[in-house]
């Protein structure tokens, strides 16, 4: 579902070229806006070993608290805490993290707008591990074999916007991590790093586990607290935005798991060191997912801005096949458009990169298609998904995404005019950006990707079909 | 051109035919005041209401076929009480009555003739088939009686 | 959705939470006007206050926004996008019904993207509509009608080459009001939004998700509400239509009526649909200080009733005591000469709970031209102290609008549910945005919002050392009201209401009727005039044998069942004529049809019988009536306005004189949903009121 939120900053840049020295309705600041500035270094990736946050990604030691406080977790958390929510955000601004759910909003300005003066009503932290993006697999691995991680990560960021609690929002389907997850929690509180006095820092602080029930739209941040609240998981209107009216309608803010789980190791570290990796705008380390057809998909933390191909090549051992028999790649989780293998050559990977290359790095959650790949139906498969998950709130979505399903699936035997591919295209612009949430836009732009990068095939099947059966009757219909 | 027809002395000869046939000076009274006049004729037939059809071609076209209407009705006849079945003869349409008529239909699905029952208890009136707009309270009756 | 915890998380803090109730401010100090914003609608500058939507900014300059789920009362959902509406320097359209304006905000409600927002909404939600409009009691006064010949494509895109055809969803058995064809649904989820911050009853809601949302009762269940009939209107397509109007009529073969409705003290305002001389529906008339634009379903749907059991021809009793139609001149003279020859002291006339002001005043006129003094009301009101003397002792001298302002509210003896729906509905939405706490004395009833209990004895109410039986209650209550207004702030506030239980009683007892049949009923009248006095105080068991009784009014009841002489009158639909509601606002219905048969208008029927006896009243016409009316009260005449009454002060002092004690327990006739279908004469011949109440009945068995 994140991944859905990718276009958020997106669509904002590409309409900036006009209005820009006037724009003051995003807030992104100023440095952010120059896609010029020359990179600190030309050459990214591989990451050293010394530099990965996540050094239990691979399950090959304990996860328990023995094993995270070898691996460095919970070191001086106290001091940490001590030094204030200022200093926290501050690293965090200066690590340049975007959030890792896929909308990449810088982290350290999120967790600045919870610094508003209290109005008496509690503060809280919601952490969305509701991680349901086809393709994405980053959270489970940091939930089922580094869980205090995100523990540690929840208490350093509830000290930054001086949250009362943080509520963990998994997905019903993780039962092992939720376990792990919940055996965590009960090792910190017994250890005294949660609970009345955190760390014995004075800050009190809880952490609850909540299971979802299996919709992807409880990824949505709004539609997560209304689940949280206990009702239906339907996103809720913006503004008010959460940092106003959240969850039980107090300030909340809503971060990703993988951002939850490096921000200690970040303040730990110091941001400039974070910043160090990738380009700027774009720094820091990322889990990247790589499935589909390649000879041995995983899951590897690798440094940002790293060439799509030089990271398939080097952790997923090359396509199935050669380079050569690749059609295409679908580079951020479910929801973003698919980029054909000649863009693929020179993508890079990161929210810039991608966003060039008219996608979006979403999740980072790279689903690889070879040729033996029926392109078009891969396509109507996810389309299928987003009609089962639209929530069925805001027309667009309800309506448009099954209508788009019903078309898709008919593109796929060819039973369709050349004209309803302008006609399709059309309905996703009609969808995306009309709806409440992003799953609109999410579910708009695999076709759009598709269309923009394979119409001539669309055609082919086309022709094939009238060749066969004769002209279709949508030739008429339409 | 005879004496007698000189003198007119048959048509006084025709006056006490008819007074004859009808039944004497009595019976001539009665008819002439019934139908307001007395004709000479041959019957031709009766049908099953008793009404009586006479024949008399000395009488010109036009008023040598009439009916005597049976006695049921009294004063009370009137046009209408001539069945279908003589109607066509006593208006010139056939010169066969319906009785010596082989070719006149006879089906068992054939209705009865009616007379017009027009104003009388026994005539149509037509009625709505909608539901009143208002239904009126009829209330509760205290006594059966 | 509302009454969140927000709400409650703000009010925590705030300091009003922390004082006792008794010493609570029960006037907000006014807030200081805050400044307005200037945004741009199409370049036109407006200026409106912050928080304002661009829905409404847009509406101030005239501009309207075509919308589906955006409703003025309910909360705002956003979830049909018809609004969109293009924000320059926003990326996307945005939602015009949720956007709070910001300054100097640009909206263009009529760009290319604004449009092409629209049309592509206007497709989406035709996609999987029926086409079935020809069949659609929506029809005429459709929504989505309306706004797909504005914003629709002229053809379709759809092609459906498989033929499997537009989504349909089973309809729903709500109850005998409401008929829903689901299939027609295009999920605004105003019904939803109104069931349960309106009406609040929880019982609708969505299942399923995607295009299998469906909108419905999660269990098949009757709306147990009393305000159901409102998401009739409130449906922009015709997914929930009328069931007792279905197929009966088209809008435009209608004639409507601005009438008022009398089936509750309210007087709410009505719009009567009529069609060759009947009445085919009731709907309700916006009028922000009455009923805002809600109706009962009382008053909608009991008007079949006045189809029913009418009386329709002069009756009189024959030899063998059987009622009989006769003409009007023998009824006329039978009354007139039983009226004649009656002892003045003999004489009672009792005004029922649908007699208009008119008819009201010919009556007592008339009786008292005869020289009795015996006009009575079937309603009691305690005449003790003040009683009905001063006007603010028997008014809802608040007003029904400022409920809504009400910081405290104190229900005693009452269950306003039933008694007056809408104002029920005033205090919840009190409840609901303001935090109004409400108390309650006398039986414990489901009002549709937590309520502090405080008992159901009588005695509660006596709160000083020194302090119901009727008038003793009532004292104590004009105390308690005194000396909380004495701790008021803002000293116009008037703390002490009353609210009347039927629509003729406030001008009854403005014109002088004694509320009340007791004493009169126990001095053996020997004619008795029952101006549609249906409900059961006056009965022939209480009467002397001989008692000689004249029944006026419109429906065969309990009334016309014991006359000897039956003088048919005309229904609220039938004639033009005044009512004051129980906050003493005198309002006038419209003649929409004819009385049916010989039935005649009411102060006619009572002049002509004046003229027979001899004792002719001085009016030949309707405004001569009301120059009567002015001269006893010129409020029964000020059609639409309220007067201020003031004197509680004064009925106080008059009621310390009483100082009889309290005791007995409070209670209240319609304390659940199955007994407020039926309590006058009109409902109680409505065929759907009597479903209504075996669907009530029966949904009480049901599991859920």
């Amino acid at each position: 579902m994140a991944g859905a939120l990718a276009r958020v900053i997106q669509g904002t840049k590409s309409h900036l070229g006009i209005v820009g020295p006037l724009a003051n309705i995003n807030n992104v600041p100023k440095r952010f806006q120059n896609t010029e500035a020359p990179p600190a270094k030309s050459q990214y990736g591989p990451l050293s070993d010394c530099d990965r946050i996540f050094t239990n990604l691979y399950g090959r030691h304990d996860w328990r608290l023995s094993g995270a406080l070898k691996r460095g977790d919970w070191y001086k958390t106290k001091e940490i805490l001590n030094m204030g929510s200022d200093w926290i955000i501050g690293e965090l601004k200066t690590s340049g993290l975007r959030g890792r759910g896929g909308a990449g909003f810088p982290t350290g300005m999120k967790w600045s707008f919870m610094n508003k003066p209290s109005d008496g009503r509690p503060k809280y932290l919601v952490v969305n591990a509701d991680e349901g993006e086809p393709g994405t697999c980053k959270d489970r691995e940091i939930m089922r074999h580094d869980p205090h991680k995100l523990v540690e990560g929840c208490l350093i960021a509830g000290r930054a916007i001086g949250a009362r609690a943080a509520y963990i929002y998994i997905r019903g389907e993780f039962y092992n991590e939720a376990s792990n997850l919940q055996v965590a929690i009960a090792e910190a509180y017994q250890a005294g790093l949660l609970g009345k006095n955190a760390c014995s820092s004075g800050y009190d602080f809880d952490v609850f586990v909540h299971r979802g029930a299996g919709a992807y739209i409880c990824g949505e941040e709004t539609a997560l607290i209304e689940s949280i609240e206990g009702k239906q998981g339907k996103p809720r209107l913006k503004p008010p935005f959460p940092a106003d009216i959240g969850l039980f309608g107090c300030p909340t803010t809503v971060n990703n798991v993988e951002t939850i789980a490096c921000s200690p190791t970040i303040v730990r570290r110091g941001g400039s060191w974070f910043a160090s990796f990738g380009r700027t705008r774009n720094s820091g380390t990322k889990l990247f997912n790589i499935s589909g057809h390649v000879n041995t998909p995983c899951t590897v933390e690798e440094e940002m801005s790293i060439p799509l191909k030089y990271l398939i090549e080097r952790h997923a051992g090359g396509v199935i096949g050669g380079w050569e028999n690749l059609l295409a790649i679908i580079p951020g989780g479910s929801s973003t458009p698919l980029m054909p293998k000649h863009v693929c050559e020179t993508a890079i990977m990161d929210f810039d990169g991608l966003v060039a290359c008219q996608s979006s790095l979403g999740t980072a959650a790279i689903i690889v298609m070879d040729k033996s790949t029926d392109i078009v139906k891969a396509i109507a498969r996810l389309i299928m998904f987003y009609k089962h998950e639209s929530c069925g709130q805001c027309t667009p979505c309800r309506e448009g995404v099954s209508w788009m399903n019903k078309i898709m699936y008919r593109f796929v035997e060819g039973n369709a005019s050349v004209k309803e591919i302008d006609m399709l295209w059309e309905i996703s612009k009609q969808i995306e950006g009309h709806t409440i949430c992003a799953l609109g836009d999410g579910a708009a732009w695999p076709v759009q990707g598709l269309i923009r990068h394979f119409r001539p095939e669309l055609e082919r099947r086309m022709q094939a079909y009238a060749c066969a059966y004769g002209p279709s009757r949508a030739e008429r219909l339409y | 051109m005879s004496i007698v027809k000189i003198l007119g002395l048959d048509k006084v000869a025709s006056f006490f035919n008819i007074i004859r046939q009808n039944g004497g000076i009595r019976g001539s009274l009665y008819k002439l005041y019934r139908q307001d006049e007395l004709k000479d004729g041959t019957l031709v037939g009766e049908d099953k209401f008793g009404n009586k059809y006479f024949e008399n071609p000395r009488y010109f076209y036009g008023r040598n076929r009439w009916v005597e209407y049976s006695d049921n009705y009294n004063m009370n006849y009137d046009g209408s009480q001539v069945p279908a079945e003589w109607f066509g003869w006593l208006h010139y349409k056939s010169d066969l009555p319906p009785h010596k008529d082989p070719a006149r239909p006879n089906y068992p699905w054939m209705a009865e003739f009616t007379e017009n029952l027009s104003g009388t208890t026994g005539q149509y009136t037509p009625y709505t088939t909608t539901r009143p707009k208002v239904e009126p309270w009829v209330p509760e009756r205290k006594s059966t009686v | 959705m509302l009454r969140q915890p927000l709400c409650r998380a703000l009010a925590l803090s705030s300091p009003a939470r922390a004082v006792p109730l008794a010493s609570r401010s029960y006037s907000n100090p006014v807030p200081a006007e805050p400044e307005k914003v200037e945004v741009f609608i199409n370049d036109k500058p407006v200026y409106v206050a912050p928080g304002t939507t661009v829905l409404q900014a847009a509406a101030q300059v005239g501009v309207e926004i075509p919308r589906f789920c955006y409703h003025e009362r309910l909360a705002v959902a956003g979830n049909c996008r018809m609004c969109l509406v293009e924000v320059e320097r926003s990326p996307k359209p945005v939602a015009a019904c949720a956007m709070p304006v910001m300054k100097g905000m640009r909206v263009k409600t009529d760009s290319d993207l604004t449009r092409k927002a629209r049309e592509g909404v206007m497709e989406f939600l035709l996609v999987n509509h029926p086409l079935d409009c020809p069949i659609c009691d929506q029809g005429g006064e459709c929504d989505l009608q309306d706004q797909s010949m504005a914003f629709g494509s002229d053809r379709s895109r759809f092609t459906d080459v498989h033929f499997s055809g537009k989504r349909a969803v089973e309809d729903k058995d709500i109850g005998p009001l409401i008929k829903t064809i689901m299939t027609r649904c295009i999920h605004c989820t105003r019904c939803i939004r109104f069931a349960s911050e309106v009406a609040g009853v929880d019982d609708f809601g969505t299942t399923g998700r995607g295009t299998d949302m469906q909108v419905g009762t999660y269990v098949e269940k009757m709306l147990l509400s009393e305000l159901s009939g409102n998401v009739i209107d409130l449906c922009p397509v015709g997914a929930l239509t009328s069931k007792p109007y279905s197929f009966a009529a088209r809008p435009w073969e209608t004639r409507r009526i601005d009438s008022v409705d009398v089936l509750d003290p309210l007087g709410s305002n009505i719009v009567v649909t009529t069609r060759t001389n009947e009445v085919l529906r009731i709907l309700p008339r916006t009028n922000e200080e009455i009923n805002e634009e809600w109706l009962s379903d009382k008053s909608r749907f009991a008007c079949d009733g006045l189809k029913r059991q009418r009386l329709v021809t002069p009756m009189m009793t024959d030899s063998r005591g059987n009622l009989m139609p006769v003409d009007w001149e023998d009824a006329i003279v039978a009354a007139a000469r039983a009226l004649r020859d009656c002892p003045p002291n003999k004489l009672l006339a009792v005004a029922g709970d649908m007699a208009d002001a008119e008819s009201l005043v010919a009556l007592k006129d008339l009786v008292n031209r005869l020289g009795s003094e015996n006009t009575c009301t079937e309603q009691y009101f305690p005449l003790d102290g003040a009683g009905i003397d001063l006007r603010s002792s028997y008014l809802c001298n608040t007003k029904i609008a400022n409920v809504e302002d009400a910081d405290f509210v104190l229900l005693i003896g009452t269950n306003v549910r039933f008694e007056a729906p809408l104002l029920n509905a005033r205090i919840r939405k009190a409840y609901v945005h303001k935090d109004t706490d409400v108390a309650l004395i006398g039986p414990k009833v489901d009002l549709t919002y937590d309520y502090m209990h405080v008992g159901d004895s009588a005695s509660v109410v006596k709160i000083s050392p020194r302090g119901p039986e009727g008038s003793a209650l009532l004292a104590y209550t004009q105390e308690l009201a005194c000396k909380l207004q004495d701790k008021l702030q803002d000293k116009e506030w008037k703390v002490l209401n009353v609210l009347q239980r039927t629509a003729s009683q406030v001008a009854a007892l403005d014109l002088g009727y004694q509320p009340g049949v007791g004493k009169a009923l126990q001095d053996g009248p020997k004619v008795v005039y029952l101006l549609g006095a249906d409900s059961g105080v006056v009965s022939r068991d209480q009467l002397p044998k001989d008692a000689f009784v004249i029944y006026q009014g419109h429906h065969g009841d309990a009334g016309a069942a014991m006359a000897d002489v039956v003088l048919p009158g005309a229904a609220y639909t039938e004639k033009r004529a005044t009512f004051v509601n129980a906050e003493g606002r005198a309002q006038q219905t419209l003649v929409a049809v004819a009385p049916p048969g010989m039935a005649r208008e009411d102060w006619k029927i009572i002049r002509a019988l004046s003229e027979v006896i001899g004792e002719r009243l001085p009016y030949d016409n309707l405004d001569e009536v009301r120059d009567r009316l002015s001269e006893i009260s010129p409020a029964l005449v000020a059609y639409g306005d309220v007067q201020e009454n003031n004197y509680f002060a004064q009925a106080r002092a008059l009621a310390q004189s009483l100082q009889k004690p309290v005791s007995g327990k409070l209670d209240v006739q319609l304390k659940h949903l199955e007994d407020f279908f039926m309590t006058d004469t009109i409902s109680r011949a409505s065929p759907t009121m009597a479903k209504c109440i075996q669907a009530v009945l029966k949904q009480k068995d049901s599991p859920y």
